[in-house]
């Protein structure tokens, strides 16, 4: 389970650059684990699927999405796991830095639904799936 | 009369929207990094900008030839740097990236205080948006600009609509430059039984332009002939 690879979305703040920024870093990271065979999970914002906080971002939550959708139908055959976890006020949680990486054993302490849907993951053969933590957006749009 | 801006006009697909728009009687300003958006413009009674909208100077000058007044802005401009994610250089990501997203985003905030009655958003998403093979910043810069419109259209209204059109193969250059057999392997998974045209597209764009699309805002439309529900 350690070498879960977890990459959470944090708020933005210096101009659209930084939506560049934020995607491309974590195509890096993402992409550089699962060449390793280590399983990663994104962890977005589940307001900022739906656009409901702020407009920049809502486009790296929803662009981490399509690129996770990606690299999982890529990586079906190598057996690449990567998943995306919309987790409630994770935008109010961050700091200005982009997207954090923690290690799963971080995230596994903190004991909420969010690190252990994260640690579910991290043993499920499950890709290229979003799960939503909460009941907060239930009967909204499909993200 | 308000302006229509429509970015990547000087391809098929853009072309094909400013000539829609045109027709509905929007005052065109067509954008592109290609010179050759002048031609198309000056076809269509236009104003054309050449312009690179990764850069400030690019945006500025759209804002500035856009005049007082925007209508509609349909944020068309892209391309694609299409490699398996093992062979993508972050180049090429970050390219993309900054091109199909960020450059509209950027547009798109600096034109708020000029749609002074209201008006009207339309992004080019796609159906790789969903997920595509070889497509990893494609498909995170359309889907970006999907969750973009989203915030946005909640931002702005109810005094701007922004939504989204997502085409799936579509007749252009792009598409005719590929192997026969491969492009024949991909319409064959369209349930419409062909490829899309620009008209497909650019009637879905002109729609959402219009007063039809008055209670329409933060959606998107999937103009793909139904690849997204086939196998």
């Amino acid at each position: 389970m350690s070498d879960l690879l977890v990459l959470r979305q944090e708020p933005l703040g210096d101009g659209p650059g930084s939506v560049t920024l934020a995607l491309t870093g974590a195509f890096a990271r993402a992409r550089d684990a699962l060449e390793a065979r280590r399983p990663v999970v994104v962890v977005v914002a589940a307001g900022d699927l739906l656009g409901q906080g702020d407009p920049l971002d809502a486009a790296v939550a929803t662009g981490l999405l399509g690129m996770v959708r990606t690299l999982a139908i890529e990586g079906a055959k190598p057996g690449w796991r990567i998943n995306v976890v919309a987790a409630p006020g994770v935008a109010e949680a961050g700091g200005r830095e982009g997207l954090g990486v923690a290690s799963v054993d971080e995230a596994a302490d903190e004991e909420d639904p969010v690190a252990l849907t994260i640690a579910m993951l991290a043993e499920s053969e499950l890709t290229g799936q979003l799960l939503q933590v909460g009941g907060a957006n239930l009967g909204k749009l499909p993200a | 009369m308000s302006a229509a801006i429509v970015t990547g006009a000087a391809g098929g697909l853009g072309g094909r929207i400013g000539e829609r728009l045109a027709a509905a009687g929007h005052q065109l300003v067509l954008v592109d990094l290609d010179p050759k958006v002048e031609e198309v413009a000056a076809a269509q009674g236009a104003r054309g900008v050449v312009a690179d909208l990764t850069r400030p100077e690019g945006v500025e000058a759209v804002v500035e030839a856009a005049g007082a007044e925007v209508g509609v802005l349909v944020n068309n401009a892209g391309i694609t740097r299409d490699a398996r994610a093992t062979k993508m250089t972050e180049e090429d990501f970050a390219a993309v990236i900054a091109i199909n997203l960020t450059a509209a985003i950027r547009l798109t905030l600096a034109l708020e205080q000029r749609f002074v009655e209201g008006g009207s958003v339309v992004n080019m998403s796609s159906r790789a948006s969903l997920g595509n093979f070889g497509q990893a910043n494609y498909s995170a810069s359309k889907a970006g600009l999907v969750g973009f419109g989203r915030a946005l259209a909640q931002r702005w209204a109810p005094r701007v609509r922004v939504n989204a059109v997502a085409p799936s193969l579509v007749d252009t250059p792009m598409t005719q430059a590929m192997p026969p057999a491969v492009l024949r392997k991909l319409v064959a998974k369209i349930p419409a039984g062909r490829i899309g045209t620009p008209d497909d597209v650019a009637g879905v764009v002109a729609f959402l332009a219009s007063p039809d699309a008055a209670y329409i805002t933060g959606q998107v439309i999937y103009a793909c002939g139904g690849r997204t529900v086939a196998p």
